[in-house]
């Protein structure tokens, strides 16, 4: 005998029909609640986002079928991802049903659904649905019992319903089917169906007339609620199935943190920024819809965790309904100005991001309205540093003729006078002007002495990079001062550049590209690891234990995170890692211009960044960035940690052990 | 209603200053240049103004200096003001307060501007001349030093800031003239749209010798840096004994013990 079993058992053939009428009506439904939202993406500006379209592909079908950026988070990531696969097989499984009983066997003859194969298909569905039960029971508790403090809308009680209904009338359906046909004619079948066959021990003694009623009833029920789900995922959150995928085919392929340059020489333009959501693009709109609302940008925000205003995930929402219901009103209106100017840029929000959804450049375009349509400042103190690096080149108002000064009697060629040298050191206005940050320039100068590479400097002819003015949103005088260093570099026929700030390597290996300067551009933690492998470096290890800090712009922005580790351990160091590390470092405070900004609302981002190193047990915290260091100087001062906790540079490590 | 705003560049007062060959001033090399602070008052005012009254008032800033005064003059022309004179004069150092006065009495006398705004002084010469003996030239009402302004039917309303920290309030009919002091407002930061269009705003340059005819009254015979003093006064010993030598010295050298 060949095991399988008959398709619309009870029910008959006749439900065909008003089964199919159902279910298009629940697509159409479907359809129409998404076609609906088109025009209001549409209010956007256009984007390019269907280019290289086999890249688009194969992220979609990775991050979908794979799960890989749902699973980064494993609780809950590996519920959903389980659930998913679980539901997926299950999905799956219908089409081949269908395939058989209403196109191969009546056009062609053919039934698949038979022997080892249907053995294995019944199997691997009846586990599918057992492990979509449980992951979802798993996240129902999460949700509802042990955070309850998680915001939940009507959605989540709709869907957890929806989908748990589901489940269960399809097992007990099941289990009806098998208790009338399989436990006692052919149980041997019935132990394929695992699952079924215990919903169908609950029917054993149940008399077969009352058996067919039960399970017509089930089969109806179980078939309205997937109807029912069908229609409503455009409606509720289950639209993030759709439009999540959609959001990973539409993904930014350019280089992390590229910001759209605006043409300045272009006189037609009457708007710059987003002061209105129609000055966004369609796809800032449709991130929103893109929005699980799963809170993991929100729970890494240093901002938000420190009490500022600002959410990542509740601004792309807010964006979202402003879009759909009041699309004239000002964004900063909406958003308020304490939240945009709360931002440190520092892209913990997007890194973790299940969606793909672009937080950052949202928050920037919205700074380029307040910026360059109102003239508007996060704080009197900022607007005086902005006019000194429109005077002087430099935030801190000192006179440009001094920047050079640090160098004083060091080996090192101002280009002025000599230009022919290996590698140009872009400074940068922190290890220029202050007094700690200086000793990063001198130690990087030492180890470059010491490895036999000349180096130059530009001396009182560098500016700023002009990377805080931009997050800031002052694009015109970012592209003004970036000009005037650009000029400046291609004159003296550079090779190569070396920062030994995160801000100045960003700003000039990809966004001076866009400006026309293009040249290959190192940061210091790459530059020294690249000679330490190459033998022209050689150091004298000396033990010391440490915790390293990964900035934001040389972690998640570059991609750089073993690289300075290395140098440390062959420095001698032992690293105690704090939990917050690698992508998931924690921000300084400095992104995004706050380094100009007083902190005054919530509590200090760097003083609770100081905490976590002082926890590792570590007396020393090693930064590569001249921004977290000042930060880490003060929080090491107001948050009571000197003594306790110091705080060095990656090279200044380096340069001690030569 | 006419408006004029007068400015100045000035070197940034972070800038390493050294004095020139001929030791009348200073030397010019290394400077970073801005508009004189208590001049972005004056702009702002009168932008301010202007805004206050529908936009109807017509105001024009005017500069004396060489080409580089052209950066002062677009800014304030993109914070606001409708057009621009440029009085060419590569050495406007060279002119005492009475003559740069006279130059600009000489350009305004004949447009009947109906308030002339200027800085209370510049940051660098520190004169605080100009902007009175352009009023005393052209016989305007003058006010000094104010911190606030208001404009009602011909007669402006200005606060003073005095000594010590009194104020006073001060009635002048139009034509008037008013120096600006720190505290009067917050100047704007230009907007990119502003920026754009000052491109476009009228900029008429003279040459100096069209408005210079007077001589000048006072010479600079020479700039030089302060010399270095010796530091400053370290007490020791006994703590009650140094809180009666710091007595008395607070007493004697400041007003801050009576």
């Amino acid at each position: 005998m060949e095991f399988t079993r008959e398709i619309y058992w009870n029910v008959g053939h006749g439900v065909v029909i008003p089964m199919y009428l159902l279910s298009f009506l629940a697509m159409g439904v479907c359809a129409w609640g998404f076609w609906k939202r088109v025009p209001v993406y549409r209010q956007g500006k256009s984007l390019a986002r269907l280019d290289q379209l086999p890249r688009r592909i194969s992220l979609l079908l990775s991050n979908l079928f794979g799960q890989i950026r749902v699973i980064r988070v494993l609780n809950p990531g590996a519920f959903h991802a389980v659930f998913f696969w679980g539901f997926g097989l299950l999905f799956i499984g219908t089409l081949l049903v269908m395939a058989q009983a209403d196109f191969t066997h009546p056009v062609l003859g053919i039934i698949f659904l038979k022997g080892t194969f249907y053995k294995i298909f019944s199997a691997v569905l009846d586990l599918a649905g057992l492990a979509a039960i449980v992951m979802l029971g798993g996240l129902l508790v999460r949700r509802f019992v042990i955070k309850r403090d998680m915001e939940s809308i009507r959605d989540d009680y709709v869907i957890h319903t929806l989908l748990f209904a589901i489940l269960v009338t399809g097992f007990l359906a099941e289990g009806v089917r098998i208790a009338a046909t399989e436990l006692v004619q052919n149980p041997e079948l019935a132990s394929f169906s695992p699952v079924g066959r215990l919903f169908g021990l609950l029917f054993l003694n149940t008399p077969v007339d009352q058996l067919a009623l039960v399970h017509k009833f089930l089969w109806w029920l179980h078939f309205v609620l997937v109807a029912v789900f069908i229609a409503a995922i455009p409606f509720t959150k289950l639209r993030h199935i759709f439009t999540t995928s959609a959001n990973y085919v539409m993904s930014d392929l350019g280089p992390k943190g590229s910001i759209a340059s605006i043409n300045l020489e272009d006189e037609s333009i009457e708007q710059f920024g987003a002061a209105k959501v129609t000055d966004l693009s369609w796809k800032d709109i449709f991130d929103a819809d893109a929005c699980t609302s799963c809170q993991r940008c929100q729970d890494r925000c240093p901002a938000h965790t420190t009490g500022k205003p600002l959410s990542p995930m509740k601004l792309v929402k807010q964006i979202g309904e402003t879009a759909e219901a009041n699309p004239d009103h000002s964004l900063v209106n909406v958003l308020t100005e304490d939240v945009l100017w709360s931002c440190t840029t520092c892209r913990a929000c997007q890194e973790i991001c299940p969606a793909n959804i672009e937080h950052v450049n949202k928050i920037i375009e919205m700074r380029r309205n307040l910026t360059l349509m109102e003239g508007a400042f996060p704080g009197d103190e900022v607007r005086t540093a902005v006019s000194n690096i429109e005077v002087n080149g430099n935030p801190f108002g000192l006179a440009y003729a001094s920047r050079g000064y640090w160098a004083d009697g060091l080996e090192v060629s101002v280009m002025d006078q000599d230009s022919e040298v290996d590698i140009l050191y872009f400074v940068g206005c922190y290890a220029s002007f202050d007094k700690r940050n200086r000793e990063i320039a001198k130690s990087f100068i030492k180890i470059c002495n010491t490895s036999g590479v000349k180096v130059g400097i530009l001396g009182k002819e560098e500016k700023c990079c002009g990377e805080p003015v931009r997050k800031l949103g002052n694009e015109y005088l970012y592209q003004m001062t970036a000009q005037e260093n650009i000029e400046l570099i291609k004159a003296y026929g550079v090779k190569k550049i070396v920062t030994t700030c995160p801000h100045c390597f960003n700003t000039l290996a990809r966004d001076y590209k866009d400006l026309g300067l293009d040249l290959p551009v190192e940061h210091h933690t790459t530059f020294i690891n690249g000679l330490l492998n190459n033998g022209n470096l050689k150091i004298q290890g000396e033990a010391f234990e440490y915790t390293y800090h990964d900035s934001c712009y040389l972690g998640r922005y570059m991609d750089i995170i073993d690289e300075p580790r290395s140098v440390l351990q062959t420095a001698g160091g032992k690293l105690n890692e704090m939990d917050k590390s690698r992508y998931e470092s924690f921000c300084c405070s400095a992104g995004g211009g706050r380094i100009f900004a007083e902190e005054k609302l919530g509590s200090r981002i760097n003083v609770e960044r100081v905490k976590m190193a002082e926890a590792t047990g570590a007396p020393m915290l090693v930064s590569n960035c001249p921004f977290c260091l000042t930060m880490f100087e003060d929080g090491i001062k107001t948050g009571g940690y000197e003594g306790k906790l110091a705080v060095r540079d990656l090279a200044e490590i380096v340069a001690e052990r030569l | 209603m006419k408006l004029l705003v007068c400015i100045k560049q000035v070197p940034d007062m972070e800038s390493k200053f050294q004095s020139n060959g001929t030791g009348d001033w200073y030397a010019e090399s290394d400077l970073a240049y801005r508009m004189n602070e208590y001049d972005e008052y004056a702009v702002e005012q009168a932008v301010q103004l202007k805004e206050q009254l529908g936009n109807e008032p017509d105001v024009t800033v005017l500069s004396i200096g060489p080409d580089r005064v052209g950066e002062p003059i677009k800014k304030a022309l993109a914070m606001g003001c409708d057009r621009a004179v440029h009085i060419q004069d590569s050495a406007p150092h060279t002119k005492d307060p009475w003559q740069i006065a006279a130059i600009i009495s000489a350009f305004a006398k004949d447009k009947s501007f109906d308030l002339i705004l200027t800085g209370m002084q510049s940051q660098d010469r520190g004169s605080a001349q100009v902007g009175v003996t352009i009023a005393e030239e052209l016989g305007y009402g003058c006010a000094t030093t104010i911190i606030g302004l208001a404009y009602d039917n011909g007669t402006i309303t200005v606060k003073r800031e005095l000594e010590g920290g009194i104020k006073g309030v001060v009635k002048l009919k139009t034509p008037a003239l008013v120096t600006c002091q720190l505290g009067l407002n917050i100047p704007r930061y230009p907007t990119l749209p502003n920026i754009m269009k000052a491109k476009k705003k009228e900029l008429i340059t003279h040459p100096v010798s069209d408005f210079l005819r007077e001589q000048e009254l006072t010479a600079t015979t020479s700039v030089y840096p302060p010399t270095k003093r010796s530091g400053g006064i370290v007490l020791e010993g006994e703590i009650s004994d140094m809180v009666e030598r710091l007595h008395a010295i607070l007493k004697e050298k400041t007003a801050v013990v009576r």
